[in-house]
């Protein structure tokens, strides 16, 4: 399969979740099952056969981990749906889904299909797949956020809420965390050391360091208002990590600067 | 609402970390001020050993402290808050300004105060070493129960570890590029002040090889050179038509088929190119351009050129220009034999990603003469030798444990 499939799964991908998103708010829960069930298999079948097509896994180009992020965002999203039953997470999770895909239908971003040699290791899957995961966890805490700041503005906070967000902090920050060990070790065989603080590792730090401060602020009771904007913020903050580096003045002699 | 606790009264809380941190990070730039940059030569072996052991000793001593009110803010969450909040400022000035390692501190008063060098900036410098008191003396009281506290004690004991290490092995570490011609034996490497280094091993350059990815084709504008359309160029994959046997590409109103190419060519005369296997060749193709309304057709030979050749192109109209890339390199690897002073002989066939190790060196394929490509007649290569990595490593891998047990069970028990 090559990006030629894309023109027309992508678009189907997108009605799945937009359906699934409207199910939701209707409260149409088989339903709105089914379509999010959709939304990612189709997704999914692209993915795989992307990967055969290109004989590497599709995991380089900005292009590539956008159709991951869409595929883990709508599942973590799912999952969570399932477990805690916010229907707000489906809608969330769905919408971003399908924004991601529409991202990538009007500007692809796919580039060639060969790999420079410092990027043809094993690290290469579990390194960008733990970050890829705990991006969409970490984008499902911050719509949980926002949620939260609204209702605290009710002054109606939502105890259950936080205990969600805080367990979906936690397990995002392992992926983090994971993804940025994995790129640890792996710059070492590559670049001959573990941290040289370019631009994208300074930027990975920035954003674990914002997500830690929300963990610990949650330990003692700081202001939970406070607590809880570091989300969005953190969230802004990994955004440009991922898209934003090579944009940035330090951006020139990154290594993290590909195609 | 409970009574509010007077400042500087223990226990201590938010304010008393902030200011804590306020005064750490203003100590810190008058220090920068008065002394210039951090010098981190000052903490070479066996600085850094007593250092490390005396650090460990305070940080296990703390144990017998049992529950002072000191150990409990200095491994507190409220103090890690507020320096996470100081470490997070520092990191983003430093996210968004240009860093010049190289360049002394000389200038305005942002120079001045460390910020085009962060790493060796005095704020930054006590921030981490405050950071590495915190950490330690956290992970060390939940040794009391290590069982219920295991999750905590792999992340806080192993990012200790990989920041100790690294922070105090960072002066013991040294890395050089040595370029080696084909055929010749080197053992001297330029340092950083351009002083000539011998080093204890030697490594003598068998042979170079370069593998490149297929060139593609594209069509640039004749008068900007920049590949069209503008913005989102069009690419024909060579690879394609070599793996899938595709031939035909529409661009705009052309239909190009490509009826022939070569991996290694060289023009044979009348602009025609056959093949010709050797390090100077360059890849060719045989073009057809068709023009759809007015039925122009346009065929050639397409080739992108190496040093020795020049590059062919096509001219599809008064404005388009059918071009090849330049190939990308796919692999390259150098054969090398490697000698140490102590005796030791190895021999490898090194390429990136796969680094060898000799003694307390590692060996890396660096580059080569990227103008020359294939024709390269040198290679480089970077050596390192950092004594402190297997407590980094180790630390990774206790941490990368912790991550796993994060993963695994959320906030749930993880009550600190």
């Amino acid at each position: 399969m090559t990006w030629a499939a894309f023109n027309w799964l992508a678009p189907l991908a997108i009605i799945c979740w937009l359906a699934a998103a409207v199910c939701a708010v209707r409260r149409a829960g088989r339903l709105a099952d089914l379509f999010t069930v959709s939304g990612l298999l189709l997704a999914a079948i692209f993915i795989g056969g992307l990967w055969l097509g290109l004989g590497r896994p599709p995991l380089r180009t900005m292009g590539e981990t956008r159709l991951w992020y869409s595929f883990f965002l709508s599942a973590a999203g799912f999952l969570a749906y399932k477990h805690w039953q916010y229907p707000w997470l489906l809608i969330f999770s769905s919408l971003l889904a399908a924004v991601f895909t529409g991202v990538n239908l009007l500007k692809p971003e796919i580039h060639s299909a060969a790999l420079m040699p410092a990027l043809q290791s094993y690290y290469f899957v579990p390194h960008v797949t733990a970050y890829i995961l705990s991006y969409s966890i970490l984008a499902v805490a911050t719509i949980a956020a926002v949620v939260q700041l609204k209702k605290l503005e009710r002054g109606r906070p939502d105890l259950k809420l936080y205990a969600f967000m805080d367990n979906v902090v936690y397990i995002g920050l392992g992926f983090l965390m994971l993804g940025l060990i994995t790129g640890a070790a792996w710059a070492k065989e590559a670049w001959g050391h573990y941290w040289s603080w370019d631009p994208k590792e300074t930027w990975a730090f920035i954003t674990a360091a914002a997500y830690l401060l929300y963990v610990h602020l949650r330990l003692r009771g700081a202001s939970p208002r406070l607590a809880l904007w570091v989300l969005p913020a953190a969230f802004i903050l990994l955004m440009i990590t991922w898209l934003g580096v090579s944009y940035l003045p330090t951006a020139p002699g990154s290594v993290h600067v590909y195609s | 609402m409970s009574e509010v606790k007077p400042m500087w009264r223990w226990p201590w809380r938010y304010r008393e970390s902030l200011l804590f941190t306020a005064a750490l990070i203003a100590g810190g730039f008058a220090a920068q001020l008065a002394f210039g940059p951090f010098d981190f030569y000052l903490l070479r072996h066996p600085v850094n050993y007593i250092l490390g052991i005396v650090l460990t000793a305070l940080i296990l001593l703390s144990l017998l402290a049992g529950d002072n009110p000191i150990v409990r803010w200095l491994s507190g969450a409220y103090l890690v808050a507020a320096l996470l909040a100081g470490l997070l400022l520092f990191t983003l000035i430093m996210g968004l300004t240009p860093q010049l390692p190289g360049v002394a501190p000389d200038g305005d008063i942002f120079i001045r105060l460390g910020f085009t060098r962060m790493t060796t900036s005095w704020p930054f410098v006590l921030l981490y070493f405050m950071t590495l008191v915190s950490l330690g003396l956290a992970a060390a009281r939940r040794l009391r129960s290590p069982g219920k506290k295991l999750v905590f004690i792999l992340n806080h004991g192993g990012l200790w570890l990989v920041l100790a290490a690294a922070g105090l092995g960072a002066a013991d570490r040294e890395q050089y590029i040595m370029h080696v011609r084909e055929g010749e034996v080197e053992w001297r490497v330029y340092t950083d002040d351009q002083q000539v280094l011998e080093l204890p091993l030697a490594i003598r350059l068998d042979d170079f090889d370069l593998e490149e990815y297929e060139p593609k084709l594209a069509v640039i504008d004749r008068h900007s050179g920049l590949p069209q359309p503008e913005g989102n160029p069009a690419l024909f994959q060579l690879a394609d038509y070599l793996t899938a046997g595709l031939t035909e590409w529409r661009f705009g109103d052309w239909d190009i088929s490509v009826e022939k190419y070569i991996a290694q060519a060289a023009p044979s005369g009348n602009g025609a190119y056959s093949e010709l296997p050797m390090p100077g060749a360059s890849p060719a193709a045989r073009v057809l351009a068709r023009h759809r309304d007015s039925k122009v057709i346009q065929a050639g030979w397409v080739s992108g050129g190496s040093q020795l050749l020049p590059v062919s192109p096509l001219a599809l109209d008064d404005d388009l220009i059918l071009v090849m890339t330049k190939p990308e390199a796919k692999r390259f690897v150098s054969r090398i034999k490697v000698f140490t002073r102590n005796g030791r002989e190895e021999e490898t066939a090194l390429e990136v990603n796969q680094p060898l190790k000799v003694e307390n060196w590692q060996i890396y394929q660096y580059g080569y003469d990227n103008k020359a490509g294939r024709m390269s007649t040198y290679s480089s290569f970077e050596l390192v030798s950092d004594p402190w990595l297997p407590l980094v490593q180790a630390g990774l891998i206790l941490w990368a444990l912790g991550s796993l047990g994060l993963i695994y069970q959320g906030k749930g028990k993880q009550k600190p």
